[in-house]
């Protein structure tokens, strides 16, 4: 394969992008100038190289432990689950939490063999055994996103003054927080429900 | 509505109608370029088998459901050699026009479907539009087919005239197939998480089920006592709870149900999610022997029968119908289905009849023909092999021929 193919093809691998994409990125690079171009790839070496999963929570930081892990004015007692670390930015940019988080790294899906084990969540147990009083479950209200908030749900019943919240129901169905507006997450944060 | 059969279509003007004035298909099984100016009324088309005439047929209901009636995948709907087909019809409701257009590429699997020009992000927000109804010689075979044939039927029918039964009936399939992997699976506390989210879908699925053949059930009575002469015909919701015995007997007062505004209410969606959650929790120990939902919606029967009133004589025509009283209780549904859209739509529907008249006695030909002129003034496209004395929309029809997948319309 030439270069330009299997640059192609890469970029065609990533989410959103078909193949019309993939080439007019790649002509676009090398139409333009090089160092351009070096920059976009000597980034991404160092997200390689220097981002790491937070150990504590999960989320992908340069910084061990992450910045909200590390920041003591957010309260250690409030952590909020997400599926993936893309999610707090969009949960940030409501400006209405100001806890902890902690990242699962997907959700449950037996169709595409994801059980308890393959996510973060022996890590999140060990977590709510110390200073922990709510629990706010911001999966997704995705099918695996409901499944998996019930999964966690049975998963910390041992813990009984946990609060355990749910997302309030505002959030399109079947949409990702991810894609989700500030004012639309600041309102299911004020509106969580016990579960 | 006042009876019409022997009236001009354009002369009733008090309903509201809509035809489809035009037609192009590219590329579509063995189409190549068709390109159709439809009269209000409708045509009768004759052709050999083989020649293209329930394809044309199924083009004009791709624009409806976009997918094949016959239940093809797209990828078999493109030309031979072609990778891309294209299906595009205006129609007409009073003075307005709407124009659909489908297109479906084999390579990338892509299918778009445009409504005024606009491409339609989910597929979903353009169903229905055309308001159309199919009648097929193949219809029997939602009497004597599989309990999923019926499902099917519902499920089409459903998604067009019900707000919100096409995501609810999705939402329910994606938990299904993750339940049911888990029980494959058979990892511990798997299968418990996924059943909450069943229950809720599930239960707005078997409300509007419910609620259409229970508000069906008397037309389905009438329409089939009238084809059938004398038999009289019963619709009943079955539920798959799971249970061995699950039909339910024939909603009050023998199978003729108050006719109900509306589809599925709050109040029955509530009682199908306890009865739902019960029978999936009563059918842990099977679920895990079997490896799949036992309960649900996704098993769930019509029940189709036809009864003499003065003998009590009952009838199962599903398994026991011969294939004439079928084909009588698929077109009694097929009315009922055609009421159903010109309830939602305000008008009615444009009906797709594919070679219907075939099998059926004269008698029989004569009262469907009555039934579908009396009240109704939708356009008719009915295809048949051969020429025939069936006159409908008064001998409105123009006279069209197909050979190979062209149309000749010159008479
Ligand atoms: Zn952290």
């Amino acid at each position: 394969m030439s270069a330009i193919e299997s640059l192609i093809g890469e970029f065609g691998r990533l989410p959103g992008i078909g193949r019309k994409t993939a080439q007019r990125l790649t002509y676009h690079l090398l139409k333009g100038r090089p160092e351009d171009a070096r920059r976009l790839a000597e980034a991404i070496d160092r997200v390689l190289a220097e981002v790491k999963p937070c150990a504590e929570c999960g989320n992908l930081s340069s910084e061990a432990p992450c910045e909200y892990c590390r920041n003591s004015r957010r309260d250690p007692a409030q952590v909020c689950v997400v599926e993936e670390a893309s999610d707090i930015a969009a949960i940030e940019a409501s400006g209405r939490f100001r806890g902890r988080y902690h990242v699962l790294g997907g959700h449950l899906s037996p169709l595409d063999g994801v059980g308890p084990d393959e996510l973060n969540i022996a890590r999140l147990l060990e977590r709510l055994e110390v200073g922990v009083s709510e629990l706010i479950i911001a999966t997704n209200p995705s099918v695996e996103g409901e499944a998996t908030a019930a999964y966690l749900h049975r998963a910390v019943s041992r813990f009984p003054g946990l609060r355990v919240t749910r997302l309030a129901r505002g959030l399109p169905v079947g949409g990702d927080l991810e894609y989700a507006d500030g004012v639309t997450i600041a309102e299911a944060f004020s509106g969580r429900r016990e579960m | 509505m006042p009876s019409s059969a022997s009236a001009p279509i354009e002369a009733t003007g008090q309903a509201r109608s809509a035809s489809l004035e035009r037609l192009v298909a590219r590329n579509y099984r063995n189409f190549g370029d068709l390109q159709l100016e439809l009269p209000e009324a409708g045509a009768m088309i004759i052709g050999p088998n083989g020649s293209g005439k329930t394809n044309l047929l199924e083009a004009i209901y791709y624009l409806e459901i976009f997918r094949s009636f016959r239940g093809a995948r797209d990828a078999e709907l493109v030309r031979f050699g072609e990778d891309v087909f294209r299906v595009e019809g205006t129609v007409r409701t009073g003075e307005s026009r709407d124009a659909l257009a489908a297109a479906y590429q084999k390579t990338g699997r892509r299918k778009k479907v445009e409504l005024d020009g606009a491409e339609k992000e989910r597929i979903g927000d353009a169903l229905g539009t055309l308001g159309a109804v199919v009648l097929s010689l193949e219809d029997a075979d939602l009497v004597c087919g599989s309990p999923g044939r019926r499902r099917r039927f519902l499920d089409i029918l459903l998604s067009l005239v019900a707000p919100g039964y096409l995501a609810s009936l999705q939402r329910y399939r994606a938990v299904l197939a993750q339940r049911n992997e888990a029980l494959r699976q058979g990892a511990t506390g798997m299968v418990e998480v996924w059943t909450e989210g069943l229950v809720e879908p599930g239960a707005r699925v078997m409300a509007e089920r419910e609620a259409w053949i229970e508000s069906s059930a008397a037309a389905f009575a009438r329409y089939h006592e009238e084809i059938a002469d004398g038999w009289t015909g019963r619709l009943a919701y079955e539920p798959a709870l799971g249970g061995k015995a699950d039909s339910r007997e024939p909603a009050v007062g023998g199978g003729v149900a108050e006719n109900r505004a509306g589809y599925g209410t709050e109040d029955r969606v509530a009682a199908w999610k306890d009865e739902l959650r019960r029978a999936v929790s009563e059918n842990r120990e099977r679920d895990r022997r079997r490896g799949s939902t036992q309960a649900g919606p996704h098993r769930d029967d019509l029940a189709i029968r036809a009864v003499v009133e003065d003998s009590g004589e009952e009838r199962d025509l599903r398994a026991y119908g011969s294939g004439g009283q079928q084909r009588t209780a698929a077109i009694a549904l097929r009315l009922v289905e055609a009421d159903t859209l010109r309830d939602k739509l305000g008008r009615d529907p444009i009906y797709l009849l594919d070679d219907v008249f075939a099998e059926l006695d004269r008698d029989r030909a004569a009262r469907v023909v009555r039934l579908l002129d009396e009240g109704r003034s939708g356009q008719v496209l009915l295809t048949a092999p051969k020429p025939s004395d069936v006159e409908l929309r008064g001998g409105g029809l123009a006279r069209w021929r197909i050979r190979e997948g062209v149309v000749f319309t010159d008479g």
